[in-house]
C-alpha cells in the first residue's frame, strides 16, 4: 500500500506528488529516494526502517511509490505502477510520455490516482472504467499544421484559452438521453462529431444558421467547434454528473457500463502472433523459438452482449496453451475449465482491449517463417573482391504472402576484417526489392517487399560485392597522379569512402566522452547487434501455431440485433527475430 | 497550448488577482481562467511552495462555497488536504464546506469529503469522519462506494484514533461475515480488518473460519482483479485448512486465477496456493505443472515485475527441499539486455537450479558469460561455476575445474583473479583433488591483483607448498611489499610465513620471519595485527627456548592445523523459511530476509495449527499422471464444476470412490458433443463470414 506517489523527470525532479496516507513532509521521502537512486539500482530500495521505495522507469519518466511502515505488498505496488502508466497513456492519447504532458495535465494524473488508490488500497486501473469517472480535458501540446485534423482518438481541443471539448461528456449525455441518435465511437469520424454537435446546437440555441457551418470546409468546422463548445459549457455543468456509471465499479460485472448504443454493431478480433527467433547459424544451433501470441479486440457493441468465442487449441485441449494462455478479467475463467463446450465466454468491456495473451514454445524442427538458407561471405583476394551472399526461403502456407519483409545484415564486421575500399562502386543483386546500405550503422538493408508463402520451395536470394583495398593499385594510380599533367579522373555520386571515415571519426569522438555508465551499457548492445542478421516481416491471414477461430457468435438476449463479427489473423517477427552470423 | 507557466512559482498575490479581476465579470470564459489561476495553486503545491500558498486560504473558501463544478471542489479539497497534512489546526474553517459536501447527494462528492476529513490529523475532522462512518453503518442502504471507501478509510483513522478504530472491529467482522453485502466490499472489510490485525501488536492474527473463507473464495467470479488480489492475500494464514479436502477445495477454486492477466492477482494465487500446500499430504503433478508454467508466463514481463518475479522463484526455491515447481534451467540464462539487477537475480536462480543433469547446460552459458565485455557480469558468472563446484559434490566439481581452466586460458585479468579466489574455496572443499591445477594457477600469480586474489594465492602457495618447489622465491615477492598491501593481506601473509617456518626452520624462512616481526611490531599502527605478530613471536621463541613446554608437533597443530572442509550453507533456519514462503510477493522476496529483520515493527507470520500440518516440507508427494486412470486434470475439473455449481466443500471426498471410469466415459461423450459442435458451426452464413473475412481488412 503506497503513502505517496511521485512521478519524476529523467532529472529526478518531482513533477506529481499525490500525499495517499497523509504524511507529514512530502519532500522528506523524495529526497532520500534522490540519495539511493543510481541507474542500477533494483526497482525495490529500501531506506532504513522507514520507507520502502518501490519505482518502475517509463519513457523518460519515474514512477515512485512510497511505502511506509510495516506494510509489504511489493506485487501489487509494482502492478500498480505498470498498470498506472497505460492509464495514463491512455488517457492522455499519447504514445510516449514524456515531462511537459504530465506538468500540463497535472490536476487531470492527480485526480486519476485519487481514483486508482483509495487510502493506499488499489481499485480500479482500467482506463475505460476510468473515462467514466474522470471527465476531464487533455491537455496536448498543439502541433503545427496539424490543428485541422483532430484525431478521432485523442480527445483534445488543441487550444486551451478555449473551453475544452469534452468528449467524454458528449458520449455520456448521449447514454443519459437514450434516444439521441448513434453513438460516436472509438473509430467514428470526426465528421460524424461535427453533425453530431451541430445538430445539437440547434436545439440548444435554435440557430440554424449554425448548421450551415457543418458543410464548410475543415477549418471552419473546427471554429464552429469551439464556438458550439462555448454555447454548451453552460448546459454540461449541470449535466456533469451521472451517477448510474459510478456503480459500475462494484458491480459484477466492473468492466462494463450500462445503456452503450452503437448504430452498427461490429465486433473486431485479430489475432497477432510475434515469433521470437534465435539461431546461430555458425554453429546450426536454435537457441530461440517461440511465439507470443495476443488476441486484441475492439469492441463496438450495444447493451451486455454475450460473446462466445471457441477456439481450436482449447477444443483440443492443447496442453501448452492451455497452461500458458492469460486471459482479461472480463473471461470467467473457472468457467472456461468446467463447461462441457469448451469456448471462451465473456461479457467484453467497451473499446479496444486484449482478450488474452499466450507464450508457446515451438519445437526446434519446427521451420521458422522465414529461414536463411544461405549466408556465405566469399573473399576473392587475388581479384581484391569481397562477395557476400545470402538466401532466405519461407516456411507457410502457399496460399499466403508476407504483407512486408525487410533483412538487416550488419557488415561491421567485414570492414574490420576485411579493408574494403568504398571509393569503388559496390554492386548489388537480388531477386527481389531493393538493397540499401546503411553507413553510419554498418548494414545493409534489403527491402523485399512481399514474398509468397511455401514450404521450402520459394527462395529469394541476394547478393552484394564490395572491392578491396588494393595496395598495387593505388600505389600506382597515386604515381600516375604525380607525374601526369590530367587532372584526377571525374567521379559522379557520393564519396562514400569520405562519409565513411567522417562518420566513423565522429563514432570514435563520441565513444570516447560519454559518461562512463552510459558507455558501459550501450557496449554490449552494440556489439552484439553487429553480429546478428534480424529480419522483420509481416504476413497476415496466418498464424505460426496453427491458432484459429473456429466461431465467434454474439448475443444480446434483449436487444436481439444483428452483429458483424470480424476476424483476422496476423503473424508478425518480434523485436528478436534473428541469425547470429559472425 | 500547453500549460508549462502553470508549473511556475507564483506569489500569492499574483494568483489572487487572477482569482479577483475575473469575479466581477460573469462571463464563461472567467471561469476557465479561474479554473487556470486554481490549477496554478496546485502546481504550486506539488512545487512546495506552501508559504505563500496559504495565504490563499480565504479565496480558497470563498471558491468553495459558490462553485458547483467538481474540477473546482476537487481543487479545494486537494488545497485542504496538503495544507491539512502540515497545519491541521488552519484549515479548521473549512469545516462547514466539507460537512456540506459530505451531506451532498453526490456520491463522488461525499467520498471526496470523506477523504479530506481523514487525511488531516485533527481531532475535530476525525471526530466528524467517525459520526460520518457510523451513521452510514448504522443506515445500511447507503451506495456500495461510499460503504467501501468508508471501510478503508478506517485504515488511515488508526493512525490518529487507534482505540476508536479498535472498537468497530466488530462491525467489519459483521461485514465480511454478512451473504447479503456487496462482494467488494466484503473484500474491502476484511482487507481492512487484515491490515489493522497486521499492524497491531497485542491483537491476536486474525482468523476466519473455512467456510467463510469458501463463501469468500466463490465470490471471486464477481469481483475486479484488484480485489481478487486483496482477497488472495488476506486469506493466507488467516484461514486454516482443518481437513485435506478443505485445502484441496481452495486449492481447486484458485487454481484458475493462475491464469489471470493482472500478475499480482497470478502471483497471489500462487503463493496462496504454495500456503495450502503446507496443508495437504499430496499433489498431482498437474499442480505442479500449472504452478511452474504460470510462473514462466509471469516472466514475459517489464523488467521490474520479471526481478520481483525471479526474487519469489528464489524463495520457492529455497523453502522447499522438494520444490514445488518443475522450472526448466534456460528461462534464467541471463539476455545482453537485461538490466543489471536482474542479471544478478537470474546468476541466483541458475545457481540454485543446477544439479547434475542442468550442470552442462548451466555451465555452458556461464563460461560465456565469463568472458561477457561487462566485468561484473565476468566476474559474478566465474564465482558462480566455483560456487557450483563447491555446492554439487566432487563430479561436478571436475568439470567446473575445467571449465575455469579454459577460462584460465582467456588470460584477461580480472577472470583470472576471480578464477584464483574461487580456486581456494574449492580446494577447501575438496583438499585431496585438484592438486595437479594449482600449478597452473600459480603461474598466473602476477595477475592477483586485488586484496581477495592475494589473499587467496598466498594462501594455495602455503598450503600446497609441496607441489611448488620454489615456493619461497614466490612468497618472498609478496612478502617485501608487504608495507603497501591491505590489512587482510598482511594478516595472511604473516599466517603463511609462520607456517612455512613451522613446516620447515631453515634460517632462510627464520631470518624473513624475523623481518616480519620487525615490521608488524613496529611499523605498523593496526593493533591486532601488532599482538598477531607479537603472539606469534613470543610462540616461537617459547618452542625454541623451551621445548618442554611446546613440542614442535604441538606448535604445529596451533599454527598450521587442519582445516575444516567448507560446505556452502545455503539452508536457512526452518522457521525463517516459513516465514520467507509465507511473503511470496513482499518485501521479504526482495531481501529474502523475515520481516522482523527488515521492518522491526512487523509482525511475523507464522503456519497456524491444524490437525493436517505438514510437519515437514519435505513429506509432500507429488503424484504422477496414472496414465490407465486417464488423465487426473480431467477427474479434477469435472470436481470442480462440481463445487462451482452447489459451493458444496465435500463433493471431493463424494466422488473420491466412485469408479473412474465413469467419469472418464462421460468426458468422452462430451467431447464428441464438442466437435459435433464445430461442425455445426458451419452453417452455410457462416461459412460465408468465413470467406469474406479476409477481404474485409
Amino acid at each position: 500500500m503506497s503513502s505517496v506517489l511521485y512521478i519524476l523527470d529523467e532529472n529526478l525532479e518531482t513533477l506529481i506528488s499525490k500525499n495517499i496516507k497523509a504524511v507529514p513532509s512530502l519532500e522528506y521521502p523524495i529526497a532520500q529516494f534522490k540519495k539511493l537512486y543510481g541507474s542500477n539500482a533494483p526497482p525495490v530500495i529500501d531506506y532504513h526502517d522507514l520507507f520502502t521505495f518501490t519505482y518502475i522507469q517509463r519513457d523518460s519518466l519515474l514512477f515512485v511509490s512510497v511505502v511506509d511502515r510495516v506494510d509489504t505488498g511489493l506485487v501489487e505496488t509494482l502492478v500498480y505502477l505498470e498498470h498506472f502508466y497505460e492509464v495514463l497513456k491512455n488517457y492522455l492519447g499519447v504514445k510516449v510520455l514524456d515531462k511537459n504532458i504530465v506538468t500540463d495535465n497535472s490536476v487531470l494524473i492527480s485526480e486519476l490516482i485519487e481514483e486508482t488508490i483509495d487510502f493506499g488500497a488499489i481499485q480500479v486501473t482500467d482506463s475505460g472504467l476510468l473515462a467514466d469517472y474522470i471527465k476531464m480535458k487533455v491537455n496536448l501540446p498543439e502541433r503545427v499544421g496539424e490543428s485541422a485534423d483532430l484525431g478521432a482518438s485523442s480527445d483534445s481541443d488543441s487550444d486551451s484559452d478555449h473551453p475544452g471539448k469534452h468528449k467524454h461528456k458528449h458520449k455520456h449525455k448521449h447514454k443519459g438521453k437514450g434516444k439521441k441518435g448513434a453513438q460516436t465511437g472509438m473509430g467514428d469520424s470526426e465528421k460524424n462529431e461535427i453533425e453530431d454537435l451541430t445538430q445539437r446546437a440547434k436545439k440548444i440555441t435554435g440557430d440554424p444558421l449554425m448548421l450551415l457551418g457543418g458543410s464548410k470546409k475543415k477549418k471552419n468546422k473546427k471554429k464552429l467547434v469551439n464556438d458550439l463548445d462555448f454555447l454548451m459549457q453552460e448546459e454540461e455543468e449541470f449535466n456533469f454528473l451521472n451517477s448510474d456509471i459510478a456503480k459500475t465499479t462494484i458491480m459484477p460485472i466492473s468492466w462494463r457500463t450500462k445503456g452503450i448504443h452503437y448504430a452498427k454493431n461490429e465486433f473486431f478480433l485479430n489475432v497477432i502472433e510475434k515469433v521470437e527467433y534465435f539461431m546461430d547459424f555458425t554453429q546450426n544451433v536454435i537457441k530461440k523459438n517461440l511465439i507470443h501470441g495476443e488476441i486484441r479486440c475492439k469492441c463496438f457493441l450495444s447493451g451486455m452482449p454475450n460473446l462466445k468465442v471457441s477456439i481450436n487449441k482449447i477444443v483440443n485441449e492443447d496442453k501448452q496453451f492451455l497452461a500458458n494462455c492469460k486471459f482479461h478479467q472480463c473471461v470467467s475463467l473457472a468457467s472456461l475449465e468446467s463447461s462441457d463446450h469448451k469456448d471462451v465466454e465473456f461479457v467484453p468491456p467497451d473499446g479496444e482491449f486484449t482478450l488474452c495473451r499466450y507464450e508457446l514454445k515451438r519445437h526446434v524442427r519446427d521451420e521458422p517463417m522465414v529461414k536463411l538458407v544461405n549466408f556465405e561471405v566469399k573473399p576473392k583476394l587475388k581479384k581484391f573482391k569481397l562477395k557476400l551472399l545470402l538466401t532466405i526461403e519461407t516456411h507457410f502456407k502457399t496460399t499466403n504472402a508476407t504483407s512486408k519483409l525487410a533483412l538487416r545484415v550488419p557488415i561491421k564486421q567485414l570492414f574490420r576484417e576485411y579493408r574494403v575500399d568504398l571509393s569503388k562502386n559496390l554492386k548489388s543483386k537480388c531477386d527481389r526489392g531493393a538493397i540499401l546500405f546503411n553507413i553510419s550503422d554498418d548494414f545493409l538493408l534489403w527491402e523485399v517487399g512481399s514474398m509468397s508463402g511455401g514450404h521450402g520451395e520459394t527462395q529469394l536470394s541476394m547478393g552484394v560485392e564490395f572491392a578491396l583495398f588494393n595496395q598495387e593499385e593505388y600505389d600506382r594510380e597515386q604515381e600516375m597522379l604525380k607525374t601526369s599533367m590530367n587532372p584526377p579522373p571525374l567521379r559522379e555520386g557520393p564519396k562514400l569512402e569520405e562519409l565513411y571515415k567522417q562518420i566513423h571519426e565522429d563514432d570514435d569522438d563520441d565513444d570516447g566522452n560519454t559518461e562512463p555508465v552510459a558507455e558501459h551499457r550501450l557496449q554490449p548492445r552494440t556489439r552484439e547487434i553487429d553480429k546478428l542478421l534480424t529480419m522483420d516481416f509481416e504476413v497476415p491471414y496466418c498464424t505460426s501455431s496453427g491458432l484459429r477461430v473456429e466461431y465467434l457468435k454474439i448475443e444480446e438476449p434483449q436487444l436481439e440485433y444483428q452483429s458483424f463479427p470480424w476476424v483476422r489473423y496476423t503473424t508478425l517477427s518480434d523485436a528478436e527475430y534473428a541469425y547470429l552470423i559472425y | 497550448m500547453s500549460d508549462q507557466r502553470i508549473f511556475a512559482r507564483y506569489k500569492a498575490s499574483e494568483i489572487r488577482t487572477d482569482l479577483q479581476t475575473i469575479d466581477v465579470k460573469k462571463i464563461k470564459s472567467s471561469v476557465t481562467k479561474r479554473k487556470h489561476a486554481l490549477r496554478k495553486i496546485i502546481a504550486n503545491l506539488t512545487l512546495g511552495n506552501y508559504v505563500e500558498m496559504v495565504v490563499l486560504f480565504p479565496d480558497i473558501l470563498k471558491f468553495w462555497q459558490i462553485e458547483d463544478d467538481l474540477e473546482v471542489k476537487r481543487i479545494c479539497h486537494e488545497y485542504v488536504r496538503t495544507i491539512g497534512a502540515l497545519k491541521p489546526r488552519f484549515v479548521i474553517d473549512a469545516m462547514p464546506s466539507i460537512r456540506n459536501d459530505l451531506r451532498s447527494n453526490n456520491e463522488q462528492l461525499q467520498i471526496m469529503a470523506l477523504e479530506t476529513l481523514v487525511g488531516i490529523p485533527f481531532f475535530k475532522f476525525t471526530d466528524e469522519a467517525f459520526n460520518f462512518i457510523m451513521t452510514m453503518i448504522n443506515k445500511r442502504s447507503s451506495s456500495p462506494a461510499l460503504m467501501k471507501s468508508a471501510v478503508y478509510s478506517l485504515l488511515q483513522l488508526d493512525e490518529w484514533d487507534h482505540e476508536r478504530v479498535m472498537t468497530l472491529l466488530g462491525v467489519l467482522h459483521g461485514i465480511f461475515e454478512d451473504h447479503v453485502g456487496l462482494p467488494t466490499v466484503q473484500v474491502a472489510a476484511l482487507k481492512t480488518l487484515y491490515t489493522l490485525h497486521d499492524k497491531t501488536k497485542n491483537l491476536k492474527p486474525l482468523h476466519i473460519s473455512v467456510d467463510t473463507a469458501l463463501d469468500l473464495l466463490g465470490l471471486i467470479p464477481q469481483l475486479n482483479e484488484w480485489d481478487v488480489s486483496n482477497l488472495l492475500e488476506c486469506l493466507v494464514t488467516v484461514v486454516v485448512p482443518q481437513t485435506h479436502d478443505d485445502s484441496y477445495d481452495m486449492i481447486d477454486i484458485v487454481l484458475p486465477q493462475l491464469q489471470h492477466v493482472n500478475t499480482s492477482v497470478a502471483l497471489k494465487s500462487l503463493e496462496f496456493i504454495v500456503y495450502l500446500l503446507n496443508y495437504v499430504d499430496e499433489i498431482s503433478e498437474t499442480v505442479v505443472d500449472r504452478l511452474s508454467n504460470s510462473i514462466l508466463t509471469l516472466l514475459e514481463k517489464p523488467p521490474e515485475l520479471q526481478f520481483l518475479i525471479l526474487r519469489n522463484i528464489i524463495l520457492l526455491l529455497l523453502t522447499r527441499e522438494k520444490p514445488v515447481v518443475k522450472l526448466e534451467v534456460s528461462y534464467f540464462f541471463v539476455e545482453y539486455n537485461d538490466p543489471i539487477y536482474i542479471k544478478d537475480t537470474k546468476l541466483e536462480c541458475l545457481y540454485l537450479l543446477a544439479n547434475s543433469n542442468t550442470l552442462p547446460q548451466i555451465l555452458d552459458e556461464l563460461e560465456q558469460y565469463s568472458t561477457d565485455i561487462d566485468i561484473q557480469m565476468s566476474r559474478k558468472a566465474v564465482r558462480a561455476i566455483g560456487n557450483l563446484a563447491v555446492k554439487l559434490g566432487a563430479e561436478a566439481a571436475e568439470t567446473c575445474v575445467d571449465v575455469l581452466m579454459n577460462l584460465l586460458e582467456f588470460g584477461v585479468d580480472y577472470v583470472v583473479q576471480e578464477i584464483i579466489s574461487v580456486f581456494r574455496n574449492i580446494l577447501r572443499r575438496y583438499p585431496d583433488r585438484f592438486q595437479s591445477d594449482v600449478r597452473a594457477i600459480v603461474e598466473y600469480i602476477d595477475c592477483a591483483q586485488v586484496a581477495e586474489s592475494k589473499n587467496a594465492m598466498i594462501w594455495i602457495i602455503c598450503n600446497y607448498s609441496h607441489l611448488l618447489p620454489n615456493y619461497i622465491e614466490l612468497f618472498e615477492v609478496f612478502c617485501s611489499n608487504i608495507k603497501s598491501e591491505t590489512l587482510d593481506v598482511q594478516f595472511s601473509i604473516l599466517n603463511s610465513a609462520i607456517k612455512f617456518f613451522v613446516r620447515d626452520p631453515s634460517p632462510r624462512l627464520e631470518n624473513m620471519c624475523l623481518r616480519l616481526f620487525n615490521f608488524l611490531t613496529e611499523d605498523v599502527n593496526n593493533p591486532d595485527l601488532r599482538s598477531r605478530a607479537f603472539l606469534y613471536w613470543r610462540l616461537l621463541s617459547i618452542s625454541k627456548e623451551r621445548v618442554d613446554i611446546l613440542t614442535p608437533e604441538v606448535l604445529k597443530e596451533i599454527v598450521d592445523g587442519e582445516l575444516p572442509v567448507i560446505e556452502l550453507n545455503t539452508k536457512l533456519d526452518q522457521n525463517v523459511l516459513e516465514e520467507l514462503e509465507l511473503n511470496i510477493g513482499t518485501v521479504t522476496s526482495v531481501y529474502l530476509k523475515p520481516t522482523g529483520q527488515i521492518f522491526h515493527t512487523a509482525k511475523t507470520k507464522h503456519l497456524k495449527d491444524s490437525p493436517v500440518l505438514n510437519s515437514e516440507k519435505g513429506h509432500l508427494k507429488i503424484i504422477k499422471q496414472d496414465e490407465n486412470e486417464g488423465p487426473k486434470y480431467e477427474t479434477t475439473l469435472e470436481n470442480k464444476g462440481v463445487i462451482r455449481q452447489k459451493l458444496q466443500r465435500n463433493s471431493t471426498m463424494n466422488d473420491y470412490d466412485r469408479p473412474a471410469e465413469k467419469v472418464n466415459e462421460l468426458k468422452g461423450k462430451r467431447k464428441s458433443s464438442t466437435n459435433n459442435a464445430s461442425k455445426l458451426a458451419r452453417k452455410p452464413s457462416l461459412l460465408m463470414r468465413k470467406f469474406s473475412l479476409k477481404k474485409k481488412f
